[in-house]
């Protein structure tokens, strides 16, 4: 299992899904359902692809205020616009 | 003539130029039938000439009655086996005609099949290949005999064609010795095995996966230490024993602190008698380890005690057998809310002191032994060390604390580490080779049961701070602590509206269950899978391997597909 990847960016990026995590909060919010094994895992996914479009979108509004550092006004509006999206 | 009736392919003509007087009697055959001949022409073109002939032979026998295919094959074996290497084929072949039932008529298909599926390789080596097969048998299980069988038969009932095979097979094992030695026949059925090996590594692969503990601590005394403390436990309920032992940590006996009182001199001194004995490599010891149904938890628990308690061994042969139920209350009703110094020398004490053995102790004092021995190992090992005489405490206690103990002991380790978990817990913890004090140390902190938010935050936060984190990686750019605090609170959010969608997935579908079909329909929803791009296309792109293994159907070999659908 790859516990991490070393990248380009000299971070150690997680590549584990935290199942644990993901099981116990489904868990406390939702006792009275149940979470089957390979679901955590496109769960996990789905976080995976929100926290990439946030950062897209965070990134894009930085940029646009022409701000080298991702400030928190700028992660507001991204979440703003992508929660509402992703409302489904 | 009748070589004009063949078609005009330039293999037919070899053929025919290299015919022996055999070949006219077949060549006769394929005008009756004019569609075997492409066949064996096809197959002609990827073999050595005498596999040709062989394979245009045995393609015209299967064609005809079986009775003459059964004559036409004899005759290719022997045919083949003429080219083949010296006497050895030819040898195991006769002596597989010979002996080989008459009774099946699909012989003459499985000596056909087999003849044309293994000629791919050569024809020289099939023979031999098929012998060493032979060879390989008996040694490989039987799927292995399948190997000529799944290659050969493609038609009917494999396990007919195999059975069958496998009786000429074995039958022409004997004379297939010399074929043995031939290094393409090895090399051939070291592949084929190899190929039908490859199926039962992994289930190889994850029988030692299991097999986490060796169970080979258990001691032999373990069936006569349980009789002993079932024959002398009197209020010692089994079920609570099993609760303690397989659950020292468990949280429901936490509140009884007066018994704690009692069992905490109790445990502790029992565990510095089970370390020592650990030491001294008493089987009684370890199975008054396993006694506390703490199976794998007591055995390694003691052996990590050897080494501190190693100079608590001295005189623990004569205490081991002589602990008495009195003796291990005593220390019980000793002063509890001492230091953990105290009751480890307590303890040692009793343990040395404890001249007269007696079975009703041992059986209280194993299950102490294993909880002291759990709790020394998480708070004092160096306690346990020091304390080497003992005072007399033993005989204070009573015999009414032992029954305290049993269920105590779970309560006495709370206890215990409430109050120790300031005092010693690097050490210990770090000598610790067994699970359970580990566990113990990282439970410590949500442990202290603050109703609300200590135990949700920790682990929460750790969790959304691994998304965090990646959400820094994805966008590249630095970023504010309060943009990734930011950040956690929209994964909050999305947390809650993602159980609310799912919930009402499934009670569309009138399941309790979430499961993939689900989480494919919310991400639909979301615009993340398209007509376009399928949740498969987006696991392959984001997910690591392993977790694409599990979550994609993929064919594997032996006709197995995983994971099951």
């Amino acid at each position: 299992m790859a516990l991490s990847t070393t990248v380009s960016q000299r971070k150690l990026i997680k590549r584990k899904a935290p199942r644990g995590f993901l099981k116990r909060v489904f868990k406390q919010r939702k006792p009275h359902l149940r979470l089957e094994t390979n679901s955590d895992l496109l769960v996990h996914l789905n976080c995976l692809l929100l926290v990439h479009r946030l950062a897209e979108e965070a990134r894009t509004n930085a940029c646009e205020n022409k701000c080298g550092v991702i400030k928190k006004e700028h992660v507001l509006a991204a979440a703003k616009v992508i929660l509402k999206k992703s409302r489904g | 003539m009748p070589c004009a009736k063949l078609g005009g392919c330039g293999l037919e003509r070899r053929l025919r130029e290299r015919s022996g007087c055999k070949r006219t009697r077949f060549r006769t055959r394929p005008c009756c039938s004019p569609e075997a001949i492409p066949q064996p022409v096809q197959r002609a073109l990827l073999q050595t000439p005498s596999s040709r002939r062989l394979r245009s032979q045995t393609k015209m026998t299967a064609r005809h009655c079986s009775h003459r295919a059964r004559s036409i094959d004899r005759l290719a074996h022997v045919q083949a086996s003429g080219h083949l290497e010296e006497q050895t084929p030819r040898t195991l072949l006769k002596n597989i005609l010979l002996t080989a039932p008459e009774s099946s008529i699909l012989m003459p298909e499985s000596v056909v099949k087999p003849v044309p599926a293994p000629q791919v390789v050569q024809a020289s080596r099939q023979e031999s290949g098929r012998g060493s097969l032979e060879l390989q048998l008996p040694e490989l299980e039987p799927p292995t005999t399948l190997a000529p069988g799944l290659l050969a038969l493609g038609r009917r009932k494999q396990r007919l064609r195999l059975s069958v095979f496998q009786q000429g097979v074995d039958l022409g094992l004997p004379p297939s010795q010399e074929p043995h030695g031939n290094a393409d026949a090895s090399s051939l059925t070291s592949s084929l095995n190899l190929t039908f090996a490859t199926p039962l590594q992994p289930q190889s692969v994850k029988r030692p996966g299991l097999a986490r503990r060796p169970p080979t601590r258990r001691a032999v005394d373990v069936g006569t230490f349980l009789q002993d403390l079932r024959d002398t436990s009197l209020a010692l309920a089994p079920p609570d024993t099993v609760l303690e032992d397989t659950q020292p940590f468990s949280q429901p006996l936490v509140g009884r602190s007066p018994s704690v009182h009692h069992s905490l001199p109790c445990p502790s001194h029992s565990g510095a008698k089970d370390v020592e004995r650990a030491a001294s490599r008493r089987t009684w010891s370890s199975g008054l380890g396993l006694q506390n149904n703490g199976a794998g938890k007591p055995a390694p628990f003691l052996a990590g005690k050897v080494e501190e308690v190693g100079a608590l061994a001295m005189g623990f042969p004569n205490i081991s057998s002589n602990i008495s139920g009195e003796d291990v209350i005593e220390p019980l009703q000793n002063g509890v809310g001492e230091e953990a110094e105290e009751r480890m020398e307590e303890s040692l004490r009793e343990v040395e002191k404890a001249a007269e053995a007696q079975g009703s102790a041992r059986a209280e004092e194993p299950e102490g032994h294993i909880e002291v021995t759990e709790a020394e190992g998480s708070w004092g090992a160096v306690e346990a060390k020091e304390p080497e005489g003992s005072s007399g405490d033993e005989d204070t206690s009573g015999r009414t604390a032992s029954p305290e103990l049993a269920s105590s002991t779970p309560e006495f380790l709370r206890a215990r580490r409430l109050q120790f978990l300031e005092t010693a817990p690097p050490p210990s913890t770090a000598v610790l080779p067994s699970e359970p004090p580990e566990p113990l140390s990282a439970r410590l902190p949500p442990k202290p049961r603050i109703p609300g938010s200590r135990p949700r935050q920790d682990p929460y936060k750790t969790g959304l701070n691994h998304y965090a984190k990646l959400f820094s990686f994805y966008a590249k750019m630095p970023m504010e602590k309060k943009a990734v605090e930011m950040v956690e609170k929209c994964l909050d959010k999305y947390f809650q509206h993602l159980c609310d969608d799912l919930e009402v997935f499934a009670a569309h579908a009138g399941r309790k269950t979430v499961r993939p079909e689900d989480l494919e329909l919310l991400m639909r929803r979301q615009g993340l899978v398209t007509d376009q791009v399928s949740l498969h296309v987006l696991v392959e792109r984001h997910l690591p391997l392993e977790y694409r293994q599990q979550l994609i159907p993929c064919a594997f070999s032996g006709n197995t597909v995983f994971p099951a659908q």
